[in-house]
């Protein structure tokens, strides 16, 4: 398992404060033997251990600024973890010792006061930490093959959810833009007009409106509701619409072309308010940061730029030295940092104010297509994490989808499914089910929903792109998806800390 | 999300200094903006009320019910509902998700000012003209009026002295004589502060409609009246040309460290133009209150006091024609104004130059000339590779991706409300000569103009724009 290096140096300010730790040690204790009665009594409770919550809604808090004790606490767990694996060669018994007991303590009480025996071990041994414990990130990602949506003529460019997640829109180079029903992958409606391949789509916040942008030169609107096209043509740019987004309030959209500029559209109006003189090169990649304050621009040049919405000037340029081309940009759903994809095979999240790049994922392969992706969380709903779990994830042009935890960069899963080029992965959420949907040049549309890692029903072949499964038949498919995946030792030690997650959410729903 | 990035030079002016904007839909004469800064109401001349967006300068939504010139616009605290008053005698109290009305009052007589309670958008105070003003709760259909005192309170006469009857016939005959032209709700709307014809400001109770304390502030009719953000700082602008800005007790406290009879208002700063004896068509506060502006009579200028040594630091100029109504943004440097004669809305704002640095990452700009030290290992070749795997080894941090920054979130606690964006807002309203002048901007005049402009020119704008000086003045 290799684990990034436990960095020594960190751990040390905490042995040098023993006073401290000592008294939290008793603390510690003490809410832990509260924690075994009532759990004695009261075992169907188990994803809200006393000890808990309580804890880490504190850690929860301080983790907004990156504080020195959250930093620890965490960087603790992966240390004390590494040591666990030194000393007990079972990853099992160390991921129950982590919080991850609560599956057995459900079917089997006496069973669960064994583990509490080797817990209790574990806390003496782990009493050095100021802070409570956080339950373990889950190390793999369950999401399965749940739609094929076929339809499209040609290659599939862009996809994304309605912002409520109840449709998908995708378009593509048979200048169709499809509406699909998320819930039951069928098509509502195509929408005909442009005289040309879509490069890009953009749903409207208000989740009436769809905006694609074509090789025509031209941005067309059309309406959910009524299932037609708006009367305006947003006719300016002097060559294709290469990526677009709204703004959050859905008042301006943005668009960047092939003639290099960057128009913000004021879009009730149909008319370029301003113009951005942006990029000397097509400009690929556009996105709105959350509160509508900035753009990120990103262009063939290599340039990544961010600009002022209100001024219109340009606040921060950034590239890499070897200037790669840069095909997509995403702001962070924090807005702190944005995802840079560049044609060099790597995707860069970088810290924008410092001109910093924070994390490469690397995985994929990208040298030809602007591919496009997405920010997702991921993580049991109800724990608190010390700070919300987090992915990048991006389509590869081998056909895979594959998902970055952006802490660690590891790949937390890996999408077969696609036979071509994955060019466009949104994530969304409905009904508290976390999805994702990806396009490519395979002309297929799919959905891919996440699923409980220990439901006893799936199979292998849940990634056969034979039929369009329904909802029934996936469900009862068997076997840990992570088998196809190719993934080694670290499938099952990872398998046993996200079941944690998995009662618990069965319990809210009971 | 910008702050971090835009220049500090720039954030720390306070005030804005160049014309940048004019927009125009229609005459004109009142303007407000709401809470949270991102839309602009005007009410005009005709009676419509357009609704503009400040981040595209485009019309978000009109409002088409009154018939008459639009006196006052008052927001709700989240945005969603507007209160528009008019000279039709009428107060109309629109819901903007649908631009549907939710209530329409009327009164027996033109309308002055009305502005909702800060924390319940279904009550409002109204100052009518030469009639009592009125606290209208519409929560139920039929909207019930309570009549507020416009008489100053009189001290009590001392216990068992009765009151001569000719003193007391004599004190209501000049009570009589006072009538209030303009109420506004203090900061928490448990008061009411009203403005009237003999210069008195009366502090008004809004649960039992009682004055609570009255105060003789000058001897003109009190034209305005405006509370600063804190909610502590008055503003009052009366006809003796005289703007003063009066220091509030906290009327939260009251009757828990504070007795009604404490009360005291506190005049901090009288503003006049002492050389040309100018008179004062509008006044605001800046968003902190930390400043105070004036449009002027039959002059082009906008004045801007500050209030800490209560100096003249500004005269915005631009249009040639006098303006009105005068409105700073809620939270940033940004001043509008309305001109009297054509009804176009002018925007003061800050306009920062392009910092060159930022589109190139490699440069920096310096003040003065810089010795370059050259690092030991600058030129140092090492193998792609192995630079690349260094790079990578070294992104260990642990990024928060999701969090957003607890400053950001709305301190109210209000719900926020999207005003929804019409695709087909021109469509909608045909004849409109909506134009705007700025950077990159490329608007075109729609057909159609002329018959918008012939209403407004049958209506004498100049007459209609300064009718709200004007009128007040006749009534002394």
């Amino acid at each position: 398992m290799d684990h990034p290096n436990p960095q020594p140096r960190r751990r040390d300010p905490r042995a040098q404060s023993p006073a401290e730790s000592s008294s939290d040690e008793l603390a510690a204790g003490s809410e832990h033997d509260e924690a075994e009665r009532r759990r004695a009594s009261w075992t169907l409770q188990k994803a809200f251990t006393p000890q808990r919550p309580k804890k880490t809604s504190r850690l929860y808090s301080e983790s907004e600024s990156p504080d020195e004790l959250a930093v620890d606490a965490d960087e603790y767990w992966r240390s004390s973890r590494m040591r666990n694996h030194h000393r007990s060669p079972s990853p099992i018994r160390d991921d129950n010792s982590q919080g991850g007991s609560d599956d057995l303590a459900e079917d089997d009480v006496a069973g669960s006061d064994e583990n509490q025996a080797g817990d209790a071990d574990d806390w003496s041994d782990r009493s050095a930490t100021p802070v409570a414990p956080v339950p373990p990130k889950p190390e793999h990602l369950n999401y399965k093959e749940k739609f094929v949506m076929r339809g499209h003529l040609r290659g599939v460019s862009a996809v994304q959810f309605s912002p409520d997640c109840s449709m998908i829109a995708s378009a593509g180079a048979d200048a169709a833009v499809r509406v699909w029903d998320t819930a039951s992958g069928r098509l509502i409606h195509v929408f005909e007009g442009h005289l040309a391949g879509i490069s890009t789509l953009a749903w409207a916040p208000d989740g009436v409106w769809i905006a694609t942008g074509s090789d025509d030169k031209t941005i067309r609107f059309w309406n959910v509701n009524t299932l037609k096209a708006h009367t305006k043509v947003f006719d300016g740019h002097q060559n294709y619409v290469y990526q677009m987004a709204f703004a959050p309030k859905g008042n301006i959209l943005v668009s960047g072309s092939y003639d290099e500029a960057v128009f913000m559209w004021d879009v009730r109006r149909a008319q370029v308010m301003r113009s951005l003189p942006a990029h000397s090169d097509p400009v690929s990649g556009i996105d709105v940061v959350h509160d509508g304050s900035l753009i990120a621009s990103c262009a063939l040049d290599g340039l990544i730029r961010i600009w002022d919405t209100h001024s219109g000037q340009c606040l921060r340029t950034l590239v890499m030295e070897d200037n790669p081309p840069a095909t997509c940009v995403k702001f962070s759903p924090n807005g702190k940092y944005v995802l840079a994809w560049t044609l060099d095979g790597c995707i860069r999240m970088w810290n924008y104010v410092q001109s910093r790049v924070l994390k490469t994922f690397q995985g994929h392969v990208n040298n030809k297509y602007s591919l496009s992706g997405c920010f997702g969380t991921y993580g049991a709903e109800n724990v608190l994490y010390n700070q919300p779990l987090c992915f990048a994830v991006s389509g590869s042009e081998d056909g895979s989808i594959l998902f970055w935890d952006i802490v660690s960069k590891e790949i937390l899963q890996r999408l077969d499914g696609h036979s071509g080029s994955v060019l466009c992965v949104h994530t969304g959420t409905l009904k508290g089910k976390r999805m994702v949907v990806s396009c490519g040049i395979d002309k297929t549309v799919r959905l891919w929903e996440e699923v409980d890692e220990n439901d006893p029903g799936s199979d292998d072949d849940a990634f056969s792109d034979s039929a369009t499964p329904t909802p029934e038949s996936h469900s009862k498919k068997s076997s840990p998806a992570h088998d196809a995946d190719g993934d080694d030792a670290m499938t099952d030690a990872s398998a046993v800390p996200s079941t944690a997650a998995t009662p618990a959410e069965d319990v809210t729903m009971t | 999300m910008n702050l971090s990035l835009v220049d500090p030079f720039v954030l720390a002016q306070e005030y804005p200094d160049t014309l940048t904007e004019k927009l125009s839909s229609g005459h004109a004469t009142c303007l407000s903006f709401n809470h949270k800064g991102d839309y602009l109401a005007s009410g005009r001349v005709d009676g419509t009320v357009v609704i503009f967006d400040i981040e595209t300068n485009g019309v978000a939504r009109k409002l088409q019910g009154h018939t008459r010139q639009i006196q006052s616009l008052s927001w709700s605290r989240d945005g969603r509902y507007l209160l528009t008053s008019s000279q039709d005698w009428k107060c109309i109290l629109w819901d903007l998700k649908d631009g549907s009305r939710v209530r329409t009052v009327r009164f027996e007589a033109p309308v002055y000012i009305a502005e909702l309670h800060p924390f319940n958008h279904l009550l409002f105070v109204a100052s009518l003209f030469e009639d009592q003003p009125v606290l209208v709760d519409v929560s139920s259909t039929k909207p019930i009026k309570r009549i507020l005192p416009s008489a100053p309170l009189r001290p009590q006469a001392p216990d068992g002295e009765e009151l001569d009857p000719a003193v007391a016939a004599k004190q209501a005959a000049q009570d009589a004589k006072h009538s209030t032209c303009v109420t506004i709700f203090t900061a928490f709307g448990n008061h009411i502060i009203a403005g009237t014809s003999k210069g008195w400001i009366n502090i008004i109770e809004t649960q039992t409609c009682t004055t609570i304390h009255s105060m003789r502030l000058c001897n003109g009719v009190v034209i305005l009246l405006r509370l600063a953000s804190n909610g502590r700082d008055l503003l009052v602008n009366s006809s003796d040309r005289v703007i003063r800005t009066v220091l509030m007790p906290d009327l939260s406290q009251l009757g828990i460290d504070l007795e009604p009879s404490a009360i005291k208002l506190h005049v901090e700063h009288k503003f006049q133009d002492v050389v040309n004896r100018l008179s004062w068509n509008h006044v605001t506060f800046s968003s902190t209150g930390e400043f105070v502006t004036a449009t002027t009579f039959m002059n082009p200028d906008i004045y801007v006091w500050e209030r800490r040594h209560g100096s003249l630091v500004k005269i915005l100029e631009g249009p040639r024609e006098e303006l009105g109504v005068v409105e700073w943004h809620p939270s940033r440097p940004m001043v509008v104004a309305c001109g009297l004669e054509t009804g176009c809305i002018y925007t003061w704002s800050i306009v920062s130059p392009q910092k060159w640095s930022a589109l190139a990452p490699d440069f920096g700009e310096v003040e003065e000339n810089v010795e370059y030290m050259e690092a030991e290992d600058e030129f140092d070749v090492h193998p792609a590779e192995q630079v690349h795997q260094r790079r990578l080894d070294q992104e260990d941090e642990e990024p928060d991706a999701m969090t957003l920054d607890s400053a950001e979130g709305d301190a109210d606690g209000v719900e926020p409300f999207n005003l929804p964006v019409l695709l087909d807002i021109e469509d909608s309203d045909s004849g409109d000569d909506v134009v705007a002048v700025g950077p990159g901007t490329m608007r075109r005049r729609t057909p159609g103009t002329s018959k918008e402009g012939a209403n407004g020119d049958s209506e004498k704008p100049a007459a209609n724009g300064a009718s709200k000086g004007t009128t007040r003045s006749r009534r002394r």
